[in-house]
């Protein structure tokens, strides 16, 4: 069932060697301060230099963060959390901070303010943007969580629930250590399922399908916990008549190495994917309803390469709101007659640029579609971004720190909640479970897969 | 009114002299920070960086834009009679020297009058910075500095533009000086480094379709 290629091999080669099993270390030791500075002066760009720099603490950003909007816990604030590293920025940096550091804020980096670094940029920030859109002085919060965050991975002292993710991806080629055997199985079977929903024994999943038009890319979820999620997407992409193909090599969405700001690693991850789609010969790869995999790999993937990919990206959303748009799918709204509201991915909408694609699809998928009070770019991080899922020392903040989600959720009347990404669908499925909502919690495709009218 | 010996060169060398060594500080903070490797999406864009790049640096006069700034209008207010105060004082700065502008008479009365408001403002603002619990925590020496610092400065100003008196002109004109000397090295040179802020977030995020639909989109 493979198609097994040179270019196949060539990946193969540059896959890195596997890395040290060591967990993460428990505390910062201060032989890690002269290297996680030695970081901060290389990764110091004009962008992270002007948001370290223009910072004048008004505070305008301390109610934009879910953290602090949904415990009032001062040390929330974002400013408070930049500060953590911009203190350091101060003593190294700024002039006056060299010679009278108490008078702007100096500190030097310390193993005590690394370990409050730690607790509140890995514990208390799902680097959602949503204080940047609220920075009169537009300080990009996010470059400088990453930095902070990679300023301590790279000293191994990163949750563990996240090393273990970035380690399992590395070694494996996906970030579950989904073997190829049961990847093709579960597919196979998917696809059985699929023509029998159907009654079409031409609806098929095809794999390694070379000169296919769309590489479809998935979340490791989806064939480990969810496969009825890529059913709903192979339905889709039948209905269309669509060309596609699932790699059976690099078919994972997820980039982890994204969360912790390793650029290093995350090229290579990015490297395989578009070597792989490079391989088949596709013209887009076509991203999986997962924020952060789609922003990898839609923007920051030419970053990390330091080139533009041989191949376009899409995201599932935007596939469908053009195929709605264009006519190529008909649906029939009144099969999802309950209330439906939609979650807008932070890492989709404020750092990607999706924000009326779902719109498009929910207004023709469904009959009552209603919007949270803060939604598109502005909505409220649902707490699940950043790698949050992952760690689980932190997971009592994270689910109090969705209280003004929930609020917003339950303020909708709503008995469906669309999201487009896994971390947010898993990490609201926890909210509703909490505050005992009682929606259900769905991805667009799947709406659309129900609505769905086969001719 | 004509001013003679010792003010005069207060009010003119030395205000020169300050200047240009305000003048060289930026020069050399911009020239580092133009040091700096620059940052640009190199994935093809969705959206317009030039568009995001105009619409963030004009996000300043666009309040509704911000939730920050929309739900606290009453702040908004508050930093546009601020800052227009600071402008208006500077002004009379250069203007008061060449007797462009008489004190207590037409156009100082309107700069008086928006010191005086700023100077209210200000004292708000450092008692919000001293009783909200989020501030405190991030508040340097130098935040509250550049507010006490400020609010005397328009109360010098008052003295001086309202009345004309010597006396107010040397505390007026010694605070200019000190401040062209004292801002380049503290918060208050936030206008150098706000622009170089606000391009980058524009660019970036124009170019990825999110910035300029930002005005557009409601909450």
């Amino acid at each position: 069932m493979q198609d097994k290629t040179v270019a196949m091999k060539t990946i193969q080669e540059a896959q890195p060697a596997i890395q040290p099993k060591e967990g993460p270390k428990p505390a910062f030791e201060p032989q890690d301060i002269p290297r996680m500075l030695e970081i901060l002066d290389k990764r110091m760009n004009r962008l992270l230099a002007s948001s370290l720099a223009a910072c004048v603490h008004c505070g305008l950003c301390t109610e934009a963060c879910h953290y602090y909007a949904s415990t009032r816990n001062p040390e929330f604030a974002p400013a408070y959390k930049a500060d953590l590293l911009r203190k350091v920025y101060k003593k190294r940096y700024d002039w006056l901070g060299r010679l009278f550091p108490v008078w702007v804020g100096g500190k030097d980096l310390s193993p005590e303010l690394a370990e409050k670094m730690y607790d509140l940029i890995f514990g208390a920030c799902t680097v959602c943007r949503r204080c940047s859109l609220n920075c009169p002085m537009g300080v990009d919060y996010a470059s400088i969580m990453a930095t902070a965050r990679y300023m301590m991975a790279a000293m191994n002292r990163l949750p563990e629930g996240l090393k273990a993710t970035i380690d399992v991806h590395l070694e494996t080629g996906n970030n579950m250590g989904i073997s190829e055997e049961e990847l093709v199985e579960t597919l196979e079977w998917i696809e059985e399922e699929l023509q029998a929903e159907l009654d079409d024994p031409t609806a098929r999943i095809p794999l390694n399908q070379k000169g296919a038009k769309y590489f479809l890319t998935m979340n490791p979820r989806e064939p480990k916990y969810y496969p009825l999620t890529i059913q709903a997407e192979a339905k889709i992409l039948h209905a269309a008549k669509e060309s596609y193909t699932i790699s059976t090599k690099y078919w994972d969405a997820t980039n982890y190495c994204l969360f912790i700001g390793d650029g290093a690693n995350a090229r290579k991850v990015a490297q395989w994917q578009a070597q792989d789609v490079e391989s088949l010969g596709c013209d887009y790869l076509l991203a999986a309803e997962c924020g952060h995999g789609y922003r990898s790999i839609r923007w920051e993937a030419a970053n990390w390469l330091g080139r533009q990919p041989n191949f376009k990206v899409i995201g599932f959303q935007e596939l469908m709101a053009q195929y709605i748009q264009e006519g190529r799918i008909k649906l029939d709204p009144s099969r999802n007659p309950k209330r439906v509201s939609y979650h807008d991915p932070c890492n989709a909408a404020k750092s990607g640029g999706i924000i009326e694609e779902p719109r498009i699809v929910l207004r023709a998928a469904v009959e009552d579609f209603v919007e949270l009070k803060h939604n598109r770019q502005f909505s409220y991080c649902c707490g699940g971004g950043g790698g949050a899922l992952t760690m689980t020392e932190f997971a009592k903040r994270r689910l109090e720190a969705a209280k003004v989600k929930a609020e917003e959720i339950a303020a909708t009347g709503a008995k469906i909640l669309a999201t487009s990404c896994h971390n947010c669908l898993d990490q609201l499925a926890e909210i509703n479970r909490h505050y005992k909502l009682g929606v259900e919690v769905k991805l667009l495709c799947e709406l659309v897969a129900d609505a769905l009218i086969i001719e | 009114m004509h001013y003679e010996g010792a003010l005069r060169f207060l009010m003119e060398e030395v205000q020169y002299m300050a200047l240009a060594f305000m003048a060289m500080v930026y020069v050399a903070k911009v020239l580092w920070f133009f040091r700096k490797p620059g940052v640009r999406d190199k994935a093809p864009l969705k959206g317009d960086p030039a568009v995001g790049a105009v619409v963030s640096l004009g996000n300043i006069f666009m309040p509704w834009a911000m939730e920050s700034t929309r739900l606290h209008w009453f702040f908004y207010l508050e930093f546009v009679i601020f800052h227009g105060a600071v402008a208006l004082t500077i002004l009379s700065t250069f203007l008061v020297p060449f007797q462009l502008m008489v004190p207590g008479e037409g156009f100082s009365r309107i700069v008086v009058a928006a010191m005086g408001l700023a100077f209210l403002v200000g004292l708000r603002r450092l008692v919000r910075r001293i009783a909200r619990p989020e501030l405190r925590l991030i508040s340097a020496p130098d935040d509250y500095f550049a507010l006490v610092v400020l609010n005397l400065f328009f109360l010098s100003g008052i003295w001086a533009l309202g009345t004309g008196e010597a006396a107010g002109m040397w505390v007026f004109f010694i605070m200019t000086t000190f401040f062209l000397i004292y801002v380049p090295f503290s918060k208050i040179s936030h206008y150098i480094t706000y622009p170089f802020a606000r391009w980058y977030y524009g660019v970036n995020f124009g170019g990825r379709g999110v910035i300029a639909r930002a005005v557009k989109a409601s909450n």
